[in-house]
């Protein structure tokens, strides 16, 4: 596949990612006609019923940028750790990331009437969703220093894969200890937080988010360089000269901002960030990083678009949490297309 | 319609399954006990005992479960040997949900209970004064239930939560004990007067029928009194109720427990006639029209201020409710350690719960008091 081919397919994922954006954006419980959401978009006239534009305005608009930003995110750190570790199966959440920050929310949801720190908490200002937010950095930020001061100590990023696992493990088992101690409202909310959702990220909050995954992806197509090396293997990586620790350091941070913040504001997303980078490289059939940063942002945020249209399927009042409809709809898109190709190595596409 | 189940009900023992040994013919006829209101149970007395039924009609099939309560001295019935026996008046018991610490509240005996699911979320005055003293001990719900400290507690019955249709099979090793337990079936009801009545199987257990019964046929009373007020009422303001979390927002569906509420307490709710005795999860963007011009929003959870619920979503602040400041929220009676009486004696004084929701609804068609169960969010 030469540049100029791979140019136009870019183009016309661009293209794919606006028409997903617009269906979107048309798509849910009510049903508003498409020149009234152009209207309120881009018009800002009244709508002809007032809570049209408190829908598209509020509701879809916030939703469809989450959808966007987590789907580019959450690619892009799994395309990272699969290079990092070498490993087809690796996401963004194999550091213990997504587990830490999970359990900095478990430790506001389910201890919130009996932990007098989460009153200190409270009283410092943030509260509500953000504070949600704030716990699920602060657990993820955590996860990922034990692994930064842990990978200082290891040659080997299989034994850090380990460590990632096991942290997940310890965290998770922490979690449940209190679930096991909570009052089933709590449980509830909690349980709800780990389907995911892109419903919840709105105003101030929407904006932190795509400041820092913004930054997070800046950040990865500058290491695409240090990735193409390390996908030929660490000694090879050494000898073009290359800080393989110091390459390590650079893209563990990189994900974990990724995979941290979108935790925080959407919950566990799972699947984009293993199918993703997967699917990218099918598609351009390339190993540089490069090409593949901009095509898992890419793919990534249009397929994260269509699993929420189809999670709030037109004509139904419900709405289906975003993680059940990743899986659902991600998994056998996967298989398919590793049937037709039959292997499945990061470096088998160069 | 209540007529037609009692029937139903009166035509139950006959139709379930009887031990191979019961000859019903030699046996003398039972009184059966009014029971209008809840659907899970019926009681049969016979001269010596009474004939307890705990029915299970989900899944399309009715089963159940027999318990024979016996009176202290009186020989069990030999023609119905393999039942559970439980000798009344029974003197302790273990009881794993909150509803049944109102239920044991409004029978007098809340001062019998010697076990209890989890002694964190108790409001009863009395409850509380039993753990202090360290009488009322903690012994886990459902899969986490600690079987030893149970046993160890000697109570004459363990009253648990779960389905009928699992019968005893979960609480097989306390059955094996010789500790009976009974599945207090009060929350599959569809309303808040069915499970109410279940205090009627109280009076049984603990032989105060009669008072018990006079008790709730009050209740029903006066809760009948205020539901002719508050249907009647007009305008209807409209309302709606619970907080969307992550894009989901759980309403009361048309025939649950809160429905069967703002109907009473004359609301006018946008989804009273969906089908249904849960909740429906709805789309935030389902529920915003809806919501934007509601003149009420009520049990928000767990928020205590109208600066709690803005913090919660800032679209909130679009609502018409939340410019008004008609917040009204559930958590006037929660006590140090976070527990919420609405869901402990709320479950039995239905009648204040409509109370409070018409004065909330249609200020001044009651006499003027303060709230009960609710609370202005401000």
């Amino acid at each position: 596949m030469n540049g100029s081919i791979r140019k136009l397919s870019l183009t016309g994922l661009l293209l794919l990612l606006v028409l997903a954006c617009v269906l979107d954006i048309s798509a849910g419980a009510v049903r508003i006609p498409l020149h009234d959401i152009f209207r309120i978009l881009f018009s800002r006239a009244p709508a002809a019923d007032a809570s049209w534009s408190f829908i598209v305005d509020k509701i879809r608009l916030p939703k469809a940028i989450t959808a966007i930003l987590a789907g580019c995110g959450l690619s892009v750190g799994g395309l990272q750790m699969q290079t990092l570790f070498r490993n087809p199966l690796a996401d963004p959440g194999v550091l213990g990331i997504t587990a830490g920050a999970s359990l900095g929310v478990a430790a506001v949801m389910l201890t919130g009437g009996s932990m007098t720190t989460i009153y200190a908490i409270k009283e410092l200002g943030p509260s509500g969703s953000w504070l949600i937010a704030c716990a699920a950095c602060v657990g993820a930020g955590m996860a990922m220093l034990l692994v930064l001061v842990l990978s200082g100590r290891l040659r080997d990023n299989v034994m850090m894969l380990i460590i990632g696992l096991m942290i997940g493990s310890v965290t998770l088992a922490l979690i449940s200890i209190w679930q096991y101690f909570s009052n089933p409202e709590e449980v509830k909310d909690y349980l709800l937080w780990t389907f995911g959702s892109l419903g919840g990220v709105t105003g101030k909050q929407l904006s932190i988010l795509g400041l820092i995954v913004g930054v997070g992806l800046i950040a990865a197509w500058l290491s695409s360089k240090m990735l193409d090396a390390l996908l030929l293997g660490e000694n090879y990586a050494r000898s073009m000269g290359l800080t393989v620790r110091r390459a390590r350091t650079i893209i563990v941070c990189t994900t974990s901002l990724l995979a941290g913040v979108i935790t925080a504001f959407c919950g566990p997303i799972g699947f984009i960030g293993i199918a993703v980078p997967h699917l990218a490289r099918l598609c351009f059939n390339t190993s540089s990083h490069r090409i593949l940063i901009p095509a898992c942002c890419l793919i990534g945020a249009i397929l994260l678009l269509l699993c929420d249209c189809i999670s709030q399927w037109p004509g139904t009042q419900a709405v289906l949490p975003i993680n059940i409809i990743t899986s659902l709809v991600g998994a056998p898109l996967v298989i398919l297309l590793l049937v037709r190709r039959r292997n499945l190595s990061i470096n088998a596409y160069r | 319609m209540f007529r037609f189940l009692f029937i139903l009900v009166l035509l139950f023992p006959a139709g379930c399954r009887q031990p191979s040994t019961a000859k019903p013919a030699d046996r003398p006829v039972g009184v059966v006990d009014t029971i209008h209101y809840a659907h899970g149970f019926f009681i049969v007395r016979y001269p010596g005992y009474r004939d307890v039924g705990i029915i299970d009609r989900r899944a399309g099939r009715a089963d159940t479960l027999h318990f024979l309560l016996v009176e202290q001295g009186v020989a069990p019935p030999a023609d119905r040997s393999g039942l559970p026996v439980i000798v009344t008046p029974v003197k302790s018991m273990v009881v794993l949900s909150s509803m049944h610490v109102a239920m044991a509240e409004f029978a007098g005996v809340a001062d019998r209970i010697t076990g209890l699911g989890s002694i964190q979320y108790v409001y009863s005055p009395i409850v509380r004064a039993g753990i202090r003293a360290g009488k009322v001990k903690q012994v886990g719900i459902d899969a986490g239930i600690n079987n030893e400290a149970v046993i160890s507690l000697h109570p004459d019955l363990v009253l648990t939560m779960s389905n009928p249709q699992a019968g005893a099979g979960a609480y097989k090793t306390l059955a094996d004990a010789g500790i009976p337990v009974i599945p207090d079936a009060d929350w599959l009801e569809t309303s808040p007067l069915g499970r109410a009545e279940w205090v009627r199987l109280w009076g049984a257990l603990v032989d105060k029928d009669a008072m018990v019964n006079k008790k709730f046929d009050s209740l029903v009373q006066s809760y009948q009194r205020l539901a002719a007020i508050g249907s009647q009422a007009s305008p209807k303001p409209t309302v709606i109720t619970d907080m969307p979390f992550k894009g989901t927002w759980y309403v009361p569906a048309g025939e649950s427990f809160m429905a069967q509420f703002l109907r009473d307490a004359g609301a006018d709710y946008h989804w009273s006639d969906t089908k249904g005795t849960g909740s429906l999860p709805l789309s935030f963007e389902a529920v915003a029209p809806i919501a934007l011009k509601a003149d009420f929003w009520l049990n928000q959870g767990l928020v205590d201020s109208r600066a709690d619920v803005g913090a919660k979503d800032s679209r909130f602040a679009s609502f018409k409710s939340f410019q008004t400041g008609n917040l009204y929220n559930y958590n006037r009676r929660i006590n140090d350690l976070g527990s919420n009486d609405y869901w402990e004696s709320g479950s039995m004084h239905p009648d204040l719960i409509l109370a409070d929701l018409i004065r909330i609804l249609h200020p001044g068609l009651l006499p003027q008091d303060s709230l009960y169960y609710y609370k202005q969010l401000k």
